[in-house]
């Protein structure tokens, strides 16, 4: 007995369907050119720098170099016993940044970790010369120590400080997540201790002798030989890795402001410090940072990633985010309740998916309409996603899938595939609309509408279309952070502390594999966030409250999403998130999943303000 | 509708076989990635049909024995929302099994995964087993022929096997606290040789620690044992009773010391030792709890050993009555599998006896909800639903030397009497070895007699 209809469309409108990737060679083309990238830069570290400096127009003497080397050896002294006090604090509590006290901080980041070169006599490093260009008596006095790194920055005098107020635990500030970022076992930091040592070890072999900076007891023992790297030596702890957090941090941050202010010598070096800072990190952090500094350089060396993305790789990275973490899982399980909710006695019902993928929200809904009280209703299913790389038809792929779900448990459905580049292309004219007292509508988005923020008008002409859906219900699933607000550096702040929560959750992961795959999928994310702008930076990812804004003022009003969606959830993410990290809460009706009471994502439903009856 | 699967009787000495489970091979799930492994088996049922729950759980129970989360996850999203807790009698079903899947999940869990799910109005964590007094708890097991049915095949057969002694030893091992033997003392009141002394022994909890399964009365054994004394003596009948501390866990092993004690004592006494298992044996571990080491190389347990003693003392006769089903597979989905197909028909039957929203509703289902937990969440010792079909008991008596005695046309007469008192999907078949209840056609509770070969 087979009741299925299918429609499948085997050839989509050719109006919507755009071109595919610049790029010929498949994931082999990403590999190529993250392979040009590293080339490039190591090709600039090795003989790049006196030619950069020249270009950028810093005159440095040899002579000065030396001096330059030994004063930042006596501020590193300074600062070292200064940290002695003010460092635990800032690594158990919460850590503060003052923007305005970003020279220090930069000042610090540039003093404690520049490589070797820089304090090679002879060495040519734009750093270590770029400080030399703006050095001041002021700075023999390790007090006074905050003109170091400010090339063009007017206010030196205002920021005189001493060094000991940065690493005070209560100056004032913005907060970054202490737990995400700083947490590090004393476990893992004994683990990482021989890769860490021995990097610095041949990094830095002619560092000079420190005084034991680390009085904290995380320090293995042999800490009063930090620094002198002997032969006999076994490999140690020396640097201290939360220290170092913090510094990352704050040099993700520098660099990020260099950015900013287009200072771009600064931020080149600057990004070099983030990578031997991350080296000497665990976990998630040194995850984060990698991912960061990598977007960082793309956008100083303007090597922007390629946009759209190879489809069938972001498929398979999409597939392993999902497996790997409950976000998306529970986008669709909070989604789908709505969507079951709204469709409670209708006869025909119609899902258009913005989102549609590999299809993997709509099994679950369908099992559940197929054996609801009262029968199933027909099943109709519009999915909606980018051309593919290779001109093959996967949205035809997954819906035939669906449809052969479909007729084993007895459902009727009717699919249509839509290749679209973009959710603004997208006519209701196209999609063969019933009346809605025939069919009921329900119009789904998971991770989609942020996308059109990057062309401007583009998400009202979708929530226009949407009304002429006249949909039951709308379900969106956005990302639960700013990062579309007109400054660079406050994107930069925001997705920094947003996805550093994200990697930390996905620690727990139980499949290293789908794990380091889901580190890619969000790596991707960051790097669009970070080094692209334009119509090329499309993870214009906006908060609950933004939305509701743009959906109320299309003529939308909200859903609240009832206990039975909350507590399942909460069920569901108790019983398989793999700790205790996750939860859910409700936002006015709305859902947001969280990792340590931060949220990350949100689901909200919708239903016209007005609905049209027909 | 429903449809039924017949449970396959097994013979004893492949109790340990492997069920096979032919639309959920580990291979199928594993090729289904990345697409949601949701059952794709031909053959399912339509909308609402219980075969179709039955495959959603049985795919959830191996997703979760998998620690295939993602699947899990989907098919419990989907199993909340169509086995509402206070749906049709296929959804409470399932809804039990849900709840007994999601504890079963849980107990590896963190604290806080119980904390989530007693957030959950109808998967709540603990279930309110209901303590009755004696009055309660008889009027309650009158309610369905469930236990009457026992009560009524079993009390004939003893009043049959008895005639003419003029003391008889009962050893109760019920399950509904000595709820049969009123009427047994009614009967035998009126006998034509005069009454006899009743001698009750029923096996009380042990000291050592409570039984894994709900008590239901909220008397002691001792205050039950004067209200029976009572009553027998209002019905001109003498009665002694005793209470042994024992316990199915040991297979009874201190009750049946005691009476082969009196046993070799008084030889010739003249006494009719009646044993009544009333729904108690399948508590004894078998086979596959913890075979025993023994002299043989045939598999050996608790309760071989319990029906070789009892017949080591020579009883006059046996009535052993017990739910038809077989609950002892050490495989979850064929356990799942198998209550599921049992245990629906006290969720069905309910609504021919009790109306929606009754405390003793609520209580009748919470007790086939406790059942339901046991045989799906728990493993090991505290997996006490150990049900087995009456084929299996019929084997086992058989190779105990006992010899089965059918039940006599008047005995059946009295039977189908009861039934007559509820519902009409309650139904008798009489088989060479024994009574069946049946409800709407499918087996339910056996009786079967017997006395030493």
């Amino acid at each position: 007995m087979k009741r299925g209809r299918y429609h499948l469309q085997p050839n989509p409108d050719p109006s919507t369907i755009g071109s595919s990737s610049v790029c010929g060679g498949g994931s082999g083309c990403t590999n190529g050119k993250a392979k040009m990238w590293e080339d490039e830069a190591a090709a600039q570290q090795d003989c790049g720098m006196d030619e950069l400096l020249a270009v950028l127009g810093y005159k440095v003497k040899t002579s000065d170099m030396a001096e330059v080397a030994q004063k930042l050896a006596q501020l590193e002294e300074v600062m070292c016993n200064v940290q002695d006090d003010g460092i635990s604090q800032l690594a158990s509590e919460t850590v503060h940044y003052n923007p305005s006290d970003l020279s220090t901080w930069l000042e610090s980041m540039l003093s404690e970790l520049n490589p070797p070169s820089a304090f090679d006599p002879v060495g040519t490093t734009p750093l270590a010369a770029a400080a030399a260009a703006t050095l001041d008596d002021s700075f023999l006095g390790p007090a006074e120590s905050s003109t170091l790194t400010t090339l063009d920055f007017d206010n030196n005098n205002n920021q005189k400080r001493i060094f000991a107020e940065a690493s005070c635990s209560d100056y004032d500030l913005k907060a970054i997540p202490g737990k995400a970022i700083y947490s590090q076992r004393p476990q893992t930091q004994t683990h990482d201790s021989s890769s860490s040592s021995s990097t610095q070890n041949n990094v830095k072999p002619d560092k000079r002798l420190k005084p034991a900076s680390g009085s904290n007891s995380d320090i293995l023992a042999p800490v009063s030989a930090y620094g002198i790297p002997t032969e006999s030596s076994r490999p140690v702890v020396l640097v201290d890795s939360q220290e170092n957090g913090i510094r990352l941090v704050h040099a993700l941050m520098a660099c990020a402001e260099a950015v900013q202010q287009n200072n771009l010598n600064l931020a080149e070096a600057l990004v070099k410090q983030i990578g031997f800072l991350a080296i000497s990190q665990t976990g998630a952090m040194r995850k984060v940072a990698t991912y960061f500094a990598e977007a960082l350089a793309r956008r100083i060396y303007r090597l922007y990633p390629q946009n759209p993305l190879d489809h069938s790789l972001s498929d398979a990275l999409h597939m392993h985010f999902y497996e790997t973490c409950p976000y998306l899982k529970f986008a669709h399980f909070t989604a789908n309740q709505a969507i079951l909710e709204a469709f409670e006695g209708k006869k025909r019902v119609h899902v258009i998916d913005f989102s549609m993928n590999q299809g993997m929200q709509w099994p679950a809904l369908m099992q559940a309409l197929a054996l609801r009280v009262g029968g199933p209703p027909a099943f109709r299913l519009t999915g909606i996603g980018p051309p593919s790389h290779d001109n093959s038809d996967h949205l035809q792929e997954v819906g035939w899938k669906l449809a052969q779900l479909a007729e084993t448990i007895h459902v009727e459905f009717e699919y249509r595939g839509f290749v679209a580049n973009s959710l603004a292309d997208l006519d209701a004219s196209m999609l063969d609309l019933r009346p809605s007292d025939v069919e009921a509508v329900a119009v789904n988005s998971v991770f989609e509408l942020h996308k059109l923020l990057a062309r401007p008008g583009a998400v009202e002409k979708v929530l226009s279309v949407v009304k002429q859906m006249n949909p039951e219900i709308v379900t969106i699933v956005e990302q639960e952070a700013n990062h579309n607000g007109p400054v660079f550096l406050d994107r930069f702040t925001e997705s920094l502390h947003y996805y550093s929560t994200l990697f930390d959750s996905l620690e727990g992961s139980v499949s290293s594999q789908d794990k380091v795959m889901a580190e890619v999928y969000l790596g991707k994310q960051i790097c669009n966030v970070v080094a692209c702008e334009g119509v090329d930076r499309v993870e214009r990812h906006e908060t609950l409250t933004q939305w509701r804004n743009h959906l109320g003022s299309a003529g939308f009003a909200p859903v609240h999403l009832g206990s039975n969606a909350f507590k399942q959830a909460s069920m569901l993410l108790a019983l398989f998130a793999g700790g205790d990290g996750y939860g859910v809460e409700e936002n006015n009706g709305c859902l947001m999943l969280g990792w340590h009471n931060r949220p990350i994502i949100a689901t909200s439903a919708w239903k016209l303000a007005n609905k049209i009856m027909s | 509708m429903m449809q039924f699967t017949g449970t396959q009787p097994h013979p004893l000495h492949q109790i340990n076989a492997p069920c096979s489970i032919p639309t959920m091979n580990k291979n199928q799930i594993q090729r289904a990635r990345p697409w949601p492994g949701f059952p794709t088996s031909k053959g399912l049922g339509s909308y609402g049909d219980a075969n179709y729950m039955e495959q959603l759980l049985v795919h959830c129970a191996n997703a979760i024995e998998s620690n295939d989360a993602t699947l899990a996850q989907q098919i419990l999203w989907v199993l909340n929302n169509i086995a509402p807790p206070d749906g049709d009698s296929n959804q409470r079903l399932t809804c039990a099994f849900l709840r007994a899947l999601i504890f079963r999940a849980a107990k590896s869990g963190t604290f806080k995964m119980l904390a989530a799910m007693a957030n959950i109005a109808h998967c709540k964590l603990s279930i309110d087993i209901h303590t009755f007094s004696a009055i309660e708890l008889a009027s309650f097991v009158d309610l369905t022929p469930w236990h009457r049915f026992g009560f009524t095949a079993a009390n004939a057969a003893i009043l049959e096997a008895v005639e003419g002694y003029s003391v008889i030893h009962m050893v109760d091992l019920s399950l509904t606290h000595c709820m049969q033997i009123p009427t047994l003392i009614d009967a035998i009141a009126n006998r034509l040789e005069g009454p006899p002394l009743v001698k009750v022994t029923v096996a009380g909890g042990t000291a050592t620690g409570e039984n894994n399964f709900p008590t239901m009365l909220d008397l002691s054994y001792e205050e039950l044992g004067s209200k029976l004394v009572n009553f027998a003596r209002s019905r001109n009948v003498m009665l002694e009773f005793r209470v042994v501390p024992s316990s199915y866990a040991d297979g009874f092993s201190s009750l049946i010391e005691q009476l082969l004690v009196q046993h070799l004592l008084y030889p010739e006494s003249g006494e009719a030792l009646v044993i009544n298992c009333h729904m108690m044996l399948h508590y004894i571990p078998e086979e596959t709890l913890s075979p025993l080491s023994c002299t043989n190389s045939n598999p050996c347990s608790l309760r071989t050993m319990f029906l070789k003693a009892l017949r080591g003392l020579d009883p006059t006769v046996v009535v052993l009555v017990d739910e038809d089903a077989d609950l002892t597979s050490n495989n979850l989905v064929c356990r799942l599998r198998s209550a599921f197909n049992y245990l629906w028909i006290p969720y069905d039957a309910v609504e021919t006896f009790l109306p929606k929203g009754s405390k003793q509703r609520q209580w009748y289902e919470a007790s086939i909800c406790w059942k339901i937990e046991n045989v799906i969440a728990h493993e090991g010792l505290q997996r006490v639903e150990r049900l087995e079909p009456k084929s299996r008991w019929v084997q086992r008596m058989q190779s105990a030397h006992f010899r089965g005695l059918s039940f006599s046309e008047d005995v059946v007469a009295e039977v189908k009497t009861m039934l007559d008192e509820h519902a009409a999907g309650w139904g008798l078949k009489k088989e060479e070895d024994g009574l069946v209840l049946t409800w709407k056609g499918h087996n339910v509770v056996f009786s079967t007699t017997w006395v030493p070969a």
